[in-house]
C-alpha cells in the first residue's frame, strides 16, 4: 500500500463518482444478483403452489361424501373412503398433543425463565438434537419399547407417543424464542408488584407471548400430522374405525401409502385424495387456531 | 394378544376408553399394568384365573364335536368372541385377505385389521405377539419357531399362488416363451446373457429371439415371492443350490432390484429385454409376458389356477403334519412347478379366549366358505386334503387353556 500522502496525486482527475466501466459492471452485477435472488424467492413460493395445485387437481376426483364417511374397500374394488384414517389421525394427534404440549411448553418456559448458565445450553443442545433425529428412529425406538414391551402390540398410543416425541423439540424451540421476545420491563413491573415468579410467568409472560406460542404448537401438530414412518411402525394402520388406543388405529399418511403403492388406478386417485385431505386437515387446524388467537389478542 | 396375562376384550376396551377420556394418568396406569413381562404360556392356573371373567368363549369340551365338515359353517356373529383382530404380514395374499376380511365383517361384524408389511414383518409380529396373527408365503424356519414368545406356532394354509417368469421383449409381446428350470437358473446366475442363447432357442423353436442382452430383475426387499422362486431354482439346479440357495433375502449374483411385486412388474414393464418374477396376479394386471415353465413331467405349463392346484394335490400326500411344505417342482403332467401355499400364522395356545374364538372362527371360514373368492383374485383354492389337515389344526387351538373353536 502506498503512503496516503502521495495517494491523492495518483487519483484520476475525473470524479470518483462518475460512471466508468467498472461502475457499470458493478451495477449490472448487483442487479443480476438481485434478479437471481428474486427468482429463487419465486421458485420457493411457486413450489408450494405447484404442489398444492397438483395435489388438488389429482386429488379432487377422489373427493365425495363416501370418501369422508366410508371405510376402505378390498383391493381393486372401486369406491370406499378413508373415514377411519381421518378419525384416527385426529385422535392420535389429540393424544400426542396432550402428551407433547405440556412437556414442550414446560421445557420452553424453563429455558426462557428459570434455566441458568450451562444447564440451558445443554438442554437447548439436546432439544436441537432431538429435533434433528430422523422420525424413523423415533418410530423404531417407540416400537422397541412400547409396541414390543410395555403395551405389547401395535397400538394408537404408541403412535401418539412417537408423534409427541417429534412435537416436543419444535414446541421447546418456539416457546423459548417467543418468551425471550417478551420485554423484560413487563417482568420487572410484575415482580415490583410483589407477584411470585410463577405467577408472573403465568399471568404476564405467557399471555403476552400467546400468539407466538400457539404458532409453535400449530407448527408442531402440522409436522406430526404428516409423519408416516413412525406410525407405520407403531399404530400399524387399521381399515376399520377404532377408538381404542391400545389397539391399531388408522391414520391418513398410512392409508395414503397403502393406496399409493397398490397397482390400481382408482387407489392412486384415492392416494391423491388422501394427500389433499391431509393437507386440508392440517391447514384447517392451523388457520382455525390462528384466527381464534388473533381475535383474543384484540 | 399382547402379554400372557389372560384378559377379556371387554375389560381391555374399558381400559382404553378410560385412557382416551383421561388420557394422562389413567392411561399411564393402564400401560404400567400392561408392562408385566411375559409369563410362562398358558399355565392351568392362568386358565382358572380367566374363568370368572366374562368370556364364554370356548365351547364346553364335552359338547359333541361336529362330525361332518360340511355341517360346520360360520353363519353369523358368535356370543363372546372378540370383535377385533389384528394381523400383519405377507403382501402377496393381501388382495385376497382384504376381500376375505371385508366379507367376514359383513357376516360376523368382527373387524379383522390386516396390514401387509411383508412376510418377514408378519413372522416378526407373531413372534413378538404384537399382532393376533401373522401371514407369510415362506414357512418359518425351526430357528424362527424357537424364538417365538408365545409357544408353538401353527401354519394354517389359506390359499395357493403361482410365481411366474415375466419378460418384456419388444416384438415378442404376444409370444409365450418356454423356459426350463435350468435356463431360468442360468439366466439369474448370469451364465446365459443373450436372449438368443442356444439353450433358450432350443426350447422355443420357431421363435425369432433377439441378439440382445438379458436384464434380470429381482426383488430388493425380503420377500416370500423371492423365497418361492429361489426355492424352485434350488430344486431344479444344483449350481443354483450351491451358489445361491433359497431365501427370502437372496444374495443375487447380478441383475437389477425392484421393491415389492409391483416394483418388479414396473421394472420389467419399463426395461426392454428384461426378465423378472412376480406373483401371477401382478403380471396379469400389468399385461406382461408370462413364460411357460417345464415341469417335472416334462410338460411346458402355463401358470394358471389348475396348474397350481395340481401342485398342491401332488404334494398333499407328502405334506408334513405341521403343513410347512414347499410345493415347487411337483409331479403331474398339468402341474405348474413354481407354486406355493400362503399361510396364516397363529399360536396354538392363545391366552385371550375371546380372541382365540374369533380367530379360529375366522380361520375356519377362511379355509372353507371364503375359498370361493380365491379364483377371481388369481389364487387357487385349497385342495380337500389340506383343508382337512387345516381343520384339525384350527380345532387344536386353545384359548386360555380350553379348545377355542366353538364349532359354528
Amino acid at each position: 500500500m502506498a503512503d496516503p500522502s502521495t495517494l491523492s496525486f495518483k487519483v484520476s482527475p475525473v470524479s470518483p463518482l462518475a460512471p466508468d466501466r467498472r461502475y457499470v459492471a458493478r451495477k449490472f452485477y448487483g442487479r443480476f444478483m438481485a434478479g437471481l435472488i428474486t427468482v429463487a424467492a419465486l421458485v420457493g413460493v411457486s413450489v408450494l403452489w405447484i404442489i398444492l395445485g397438483y395435489v388438488i387437481v389429482r386429488g379432487a376426483p377422489a373427493i365425495n361424501l363416501d370418501f369422508f364417511t366410508q371405510r376402505p374397500l378390498p383391493y381393486g374394488e372401486v369406491g370406499g373412503g378413508i373415514a377411519p384414517s381421518i378419525t384416527g389421525t385426529l385422535l392420535i394427534l389429540a393424544v400426542a398433543a396432550l402428551i407433547g404440549v405440556p412437556v414442550g411448553l414446560g421445557c420452553g418456559i424453563y429455558l426462557a425463565e428459570y434455566g441458568r448458565g450451562s444447564v440451558v445450553e445443554v438442554i437447548r443442545f439436546c432439544s436441537d438434537l432431538l429435533a434433528g433425529l430422523p422420525s424413523i428412529v423415533v418410530g423404531v425406538f417407540v416400537w422397541a419399547i412400547l409396541v414390543r414391551q410395555v403395551v405389547g402390540n401395535f397400538s394408537g398410543i404408541a403412535g401418539a407417543v412417537s408423534l409427541a416425541i417429534i412435537m416436543v423439540p419444535i414446541i421447546v424451540r418456539t416457546v423459548e424464542a417467543v418468551l425471550l421476545l417478551v420485554p423484560y420491563t413487563l417482568r420487572e413491573a410484575a415482580l415490583a408488584l410483589g407477584v411470585p415468579k410463577w405467577r408472573m410467568v403465568i399471568s404476564v409472560v405467557l399471555p403476552s407471548a400467546r400468539a407466538g406460542i400457539i404458532t409453535g404448537l400449530v407448527l408442531s401438530v402440522a409436522r406430526a400430522g404428516g409423519e408416516t414412518a413412525p406410525l407405520l411402525l407403531t399404530t400399524l394402520g387399521n381399515q376399520f374405525f377404532s377408538w381404542n388406543l391400545l389397539e391399531p388405529i388408522g391414520a391418513i399418511p398410512i392409508q395414503l401409502y397403502n393406496y399409493a403403492v397398490a397397482p390400481y388406478p382408482d387407489w392412486h386417485t384415492k392416494a391423491w385424495g388422501s394427500a389433499l385431505v391431509l393437507i386440508s386437515v392440517i391447514g384447517i387446524l392451523s388457520t382455525a387456531v390462528r384466527v381464534a388467537t388473533r381475535r383474543q389478542n384484540r | 394378544m399382547t402379554t400372557d396375562r389372560p384378559e377379556t376384550t371387554s375389560r381391555r376396551s374399558m381400559v382404553a376408553r378410560l385412557s382416551a377420556t383421561f388420557a394422562g394418568a389413567a392411561f399411564l396406569a393402564a400401560c404400567g399394568a400392561e408392562a408385566e413381562p411375559a409369563k410362562a404360556p398358558a399355565a392351568p392356573t392362568a386358565a382358572a384365573k380367566a374363568e370368572p371373567t366374562k368370556a364364554p368363549a370356548a365351547a364346553p369340551p364335552t359338547a359333541p364335536a361336529p362330525a361332518a365338515t360340511g355341517a360346520v359353517a360360520i353363519t353369523g356373529p358368535f356370543e363372546g368372541e372378540a370383535k377385533t383382530l389384528t394381523g400383519a404380514g405377507a403382501t402377496f395374499p393381501a388382495a385376497l385377505y382384504s376381500k376375505y376380511f371385508n366379507e367376514y365383517n359383513k357376516l360376523t361384524k368382527v373387524e379383522v385389521n390386516y396390514q401387509s408389511i411383508g412376510s418377514g414383518g408378519g413372522i416378526k409380529a407373531i413372534s413378538d405377539q404384537t399382532a393376533d396373527f401373522g401371514a407369510t408365503d415362506s414357512p418359518m424356519t425351526d430357528a424362527q419357531l424357537k424364538e417365538a414368545k408365545g409357544g408353538e406356532i401353527l401354519h394354517i394354509p389359506m390359499a395357493l399362488g403361482a410365481v411366474v417368469a415375466t419378460y418384456n421383449i419388444p416384438g415378442l409381446e404376444t409370444t409365450k416363451l418356454k423356459f426350463t428350470g435350468e435356463t431360468l437358473a442360468a439366466i439369474f446366475l448370469g451364465t446365459i446373457t443373450k436372449w438368443n442363447d442356444p439353450k433358450i432357442a432350443a426350447d422355443n423353436a420357431g421363435v425369432k429371439l433377439p441378439a440382445e442382452d438379458i436384464v434380470s430383475i429381482h426383488r430388493s426387499d425380503g420377500s416370500g415371492t423371492s423365497f418361492v422362486f429361489t426355492d424352485y431354482l434350488s430344486a431344479v439346479s444344483a449350481e443354483w443350490k450351491t451358489k445361491v440357495g433359497a431365501s427370502t433375502t437372496v444374495n443375487w449374483p447380478g441383475g437389477v432390484g425392484g421393491k415389492g411385486n409391483e416394483g418388479v412388474a414396473g421394472e420389467v414393464k419399463q426395461t426392454p429385454f428384461s426378465i423378472g418374477y412376480v406373483e401371477l396376479i401382478y403380471a396379469v394386471q400389468n399385461k406382461l409376458g408370462v413364460g411357460l415353465i417345464k415341469n417335472k413331467a416334462g410338460q411346458f405349463v402355463e401358470p394358471n389356477l389348475a396348474g397350481v392346484t395340481g401342485a398342491a394335490a401332488a404334494a398333499a400326500g407328502k405334506v408334513a403334519p405341521d403343513l410347512r411344505v414347499s410345493i415347487v417342482d411337483q409331479d403331474g403332467a398339468a402341474t405348474y412347478p413354481i407354486s406355493s401355499f400362503t399361510w396364516i400364522l397363529a399360536y396354538k395356545q392363545m391366552t385371550d379366549a375371546a380372541k382365540a374364538t374369533a380367530l379360529t372362527r375366522l380361520l375356519w371360514w377362511g379355509t372353507h366358505e371364503a375359498q370361493k373368492f380365491n379364483g377371481d383374485l388369481g389364487y387357487a383354492p385349497l385342495p380337500a386334503e389340506i383343508v382337512t389337515k387345516g381343520e384339525a389344526m384350527i380345532k387344536s387351538i386353545t384359548g386360555a387353556g380350553k379348545p377355542a373353536f366353538p364349532g359354528k
